[in-house]
């Protein structure tokens, strides 16, 4: 008898879709995609690289000798630029750090005087720019500190012992600057400056803002896709076709909905930053407006994507399942799960194409990176046009689904 | 009722509409006078929600034209949803909403101002009876409640023609009785009724004219008594006497040639009654038989819908 029943359940399950979907494929598309976010699999050594921006201001033969040096890491692509262009690109997130080789490298490692090296880096991104500083140390340390050692014994020798023979001296350098464990550990340190606006140095809480930001877009996504479920649940139980036999249109019924989900999407923002600030002292009030632009924007993109998922959902059961693969799917590309700084390069680029991304993105240009309203308006734009491209191609096939939900 | 006088509130011509290969309506034509209720009777699957979709401007018709009220389906879609109210077959209510809330959201979509919607819902509240419980969620109400407010969903804005696509569905028959009040009190008052059932005894009840429909065809159309007298189906009458002896019965039997029955003191005729009712009356006279009690069974329209497709009307 439990032979049967068992048989039986298991013919239900596999003839279920859905289940089977959710049961086998969800699991080994996260899994995948995980794999991807942490580097695992399928990662070429391009991939793996991480991106440095370089300044040469000394422009000097040591100088150009520390680049090529610099360019030979496996796990740099070193990108030379200006000084501006690269604090700016730095401050806006676009890449992790800047190498500033400021005026005077040549002369400095020449005497034997402090390397003036300079890492400006994104704080908000600093297991990345943990890992650059390491490699980075190590190779400068390679190419500088001995011979810097070197200038700097030779230098007390002379002033010192002026009457030592050049034999006698090459031999105590050769001595102290081979030793492995020796003096030239450390002797050349670089400037650590995070890129900021000047009048907001206080140091941002990135966990907090990550956790705020990646989780609040997460979750709107499913309460918005549960909301626009309401749309479906009028078409099974028939208070749809009532809205269609009045002189309503059917733009007018999406958009309607659409409405009761950005509203329902804009409280639910104002609520979770409310309480980041109430609970764990979120700065929302240093540049409100740009805040409540940005909620703004990312509630109407939010809105509009579960209004699409509506829209190529036949049923509830269809839509809870397709929701849950594609809201966790964009969740896991776009940040919220994991911090996108401790994904893989082209896991990065590949977080564009997630609403996610350019609202977790969004939040830290205001909380981290203190940009203007200005410099925040791209990421502005792109979340408005996520959410006109969703609308309108959520009424469409809406209005193509019509004939089909009264057949 | 009579509707020679009144104007045509309602003509189709030609409608046709399938979905894939199936044919959901064939050429129908159909028209209906004003004030008249009008019944549709079919089986399920014969193509009669269909026809109201496409009344309803739901659903586009492949050919064919819907004039109502002389105003063009297709052409005046919007003008057409103002002069229509429809009641789904499904309760189509918002559970969590009260009766009075489901009005007023319903009676908002077709632009009425809160002050006249207001009054439109308290006198049809008092039509269906239900104006003592219109705040209470229409969860908490029985089958035959929700059907009514169903009904009055499509009234708030006074329309001219009513579809009611099977609106007794599932609904116990004292609640029936009701939801036939209220078709009446509205078809007084001069409103035209287009009604979709497979249910016959209510289609013989309300509607003055009736459309016979069966896998997308109008088989048979008019009122009943024409249905009956166009139908070769004959009348069952029962004569019971005080007496009567198997010699009396075979000699009656003998006078007329169609079939007759004899059970105890009752003969059972299957007869045209009208063409045969003075000749069975002047033999029975005649004969001196004397009668204790008359029942004549008309056919129904269980019996024309039987003879007229092969099948029964809830196959």
């Amino acid at each position: 008898m439990i032979k049967i029943i068992a048989i039986k359940d298991l013919k239900l399950f596999f003839s279920d879709r859905k289940s089977v979907i959710i049961t086998f494929i969800l699991p080994i598309l996260l899994i995948t995609l995980f794999a991807f976010a942490f580097g695992g699999i399928g990662q070429s050594d391009e991939n793996k690289k991480i991106d440095l921006l370089i300044c040469d201001l000394d422009k000097s033969s040591a100088s150009k000798d520390l680049n090529k040096a610099l360019d030979s890491i496996k796990g740099i692509h070193l990108i030379s630029t200006t000084l501006e262009k690269a604090s700016n690109a730095v401050r806006k997130g676009k890449y992790v750090a800047v190498l500033v080789l400021h005026k005077g490298y040549e002369k400095a490692i020449n005497t034997g005087n402090e390397i003036p090296l300079e890492l400006k880096y994104d704080q908000s991104r600093a297991i990345e720019v943990g890992m650059l500083q390491a490699v980075l140390m190590e190779k400068i340390m390679q190419k500088v500190s001995k011979k810097v050692v070197q200038k700097n014994i030779e230098g007390f020798l002379d002033k010192e012992f002026a009457g030592m023979t050049p034999n006698m001296k090459k031999r105590i350098l050769d001595k102290t600057t081979s030793n492995e464990n020796g003096a030239s550990k450390n002797v050349v340190a670089i400037k650590m400056t995070a890129v900021l606006k000047e009048d907001k140095e206080a140091a941002p809480n990135y966990g907090l803002i990550q956790a705020v930001a990646g989780t609040s877009i997460m979750m709107l996504l499913f309460s918005i896709a549960e909301i626009g479920g309401g749309l479906l649940d009028e078409k099974e139980g028939g208070t749809l076709k009532r809205l269609l036999y009045s002189p309503l249109k059917s733009r007018e019924i999406l958009f309607g909905k659409m409405s009761a989900a950005l509203i329902i999407a804009l409280l639910q923002l104002i609520v979770m930053f409310g309480f980041a600030w109430l609970a764990f002292g979120l700065p929302i009030f240093n540049d409100l407006f740009s805040l409540i632009i940005l909620i703004i924007s990312v509630a109407f993109a939010v809105a509009s994507f579960g209004i699409f998922l509506v829209s190529i959902a036949k049923t509830r059961k269809q839509l809870s399942g397709l929701s849950s693969m594609i809201i966790l799917t964009m969740s896991a590309i776009g940040g919220s799960m994991i911090p996108l700084f401790a994904m893989p390069s082209i896991m990065q680029k590949i977080a564009v194409i997630s609403v996610n991304y350019w609202g977790i993105q969004g939040f830290y240009d205001i909380f981290a990176r203190h940009l203007s309203f200005t410099e925040l308006l791209p990421r502005i734009f792109v979340l408005l046009c996520i959410g006109i491209v969703m609308s309108i191609i959520s009424l469409r096939l809406f209005k193509r689904n019509l004939l089909k939900m009264m057949n | 009722m009579h509707h020679q006088n009144k104007i045509k509130m309602i003509k189709v011509s030609n409608l046709s509409k399938t979905f894939g290969d199936f044919k959901a309506l064939n050429n129908i034509n159909l028209e209906v006078k004003e004030g008249e209720i009008f019944g549709l009777l079919g089986p399920n699957g014969a193509g009669k929600s269909t026809f109201i979709n496409c009344m309803s401007t739901l659903l586009k018709a492949d050919s064919g034209t819907i004039f109502l009220n002389g105003i063009d389906l297709n052409k005046h879609p919007n003008k057409i949803k103002k002069l229509i109210g429809i009641v789904p077959q499904e309760i189509s209510l918002y559970e969590n909403f009260s009766a009075f809330d489901n009005l007023l959201f319903f009676g908002k979509l077709y632009g009425i101002d809160k002050k006249t919607l207001i009054k439109s819902i308290e006198e049809i509240l008092l039509l269906i009876g239900l104006e003592n419980r219109k705040n209470d969620l229409i969860k908490t109400y029985s089958g035959g409640m929700k059907r009514r407010i169903n009904i009055a969903a499509a009234l708030l804005h006074k329309p001219k023609i009513l579809l009611m696509d099977e609106p007794t569905v599932g609904v116990d028959p004292q609640s029936r009785n009701q939801i036939f009040s209220v078709i009446e009190n509205l078809n007084k008052k001069g409103m035209t009724i287009i009604y979709t059932t497979h249910y016959m005894e209510e289609v013989e009840r309300l509607c003055d004219t009736i459309a016979i429909m069966d896998a997308g065809n109008i088989i048979a159309k008019g009122s009943l008594t024409a249905l009956q007298k166009n139908s070769n189906i004959k009348e069952l009458l029962k004569i019971k006497f005080e007496t009567i002896t198997n010699q009396q019965f075979h000699d009656f039997k003998n006078q007329f040639d169609f079939n007759i029955l004899q059970k105890d003191c009752e003969i059972s005729m299957q007869c045209t009654i009208e063409k045969e009712l003075n000749n069975i009356l002047s033999y029975i006279i005649n004969n001196h038989l004397k009668i204790v009690d008359i029942d004549r069974k008309k056919a129904n329209l269980e019996t024309i819908f039987l003879q007229l497709t092969g099948k029964k009307l809830r196959d």
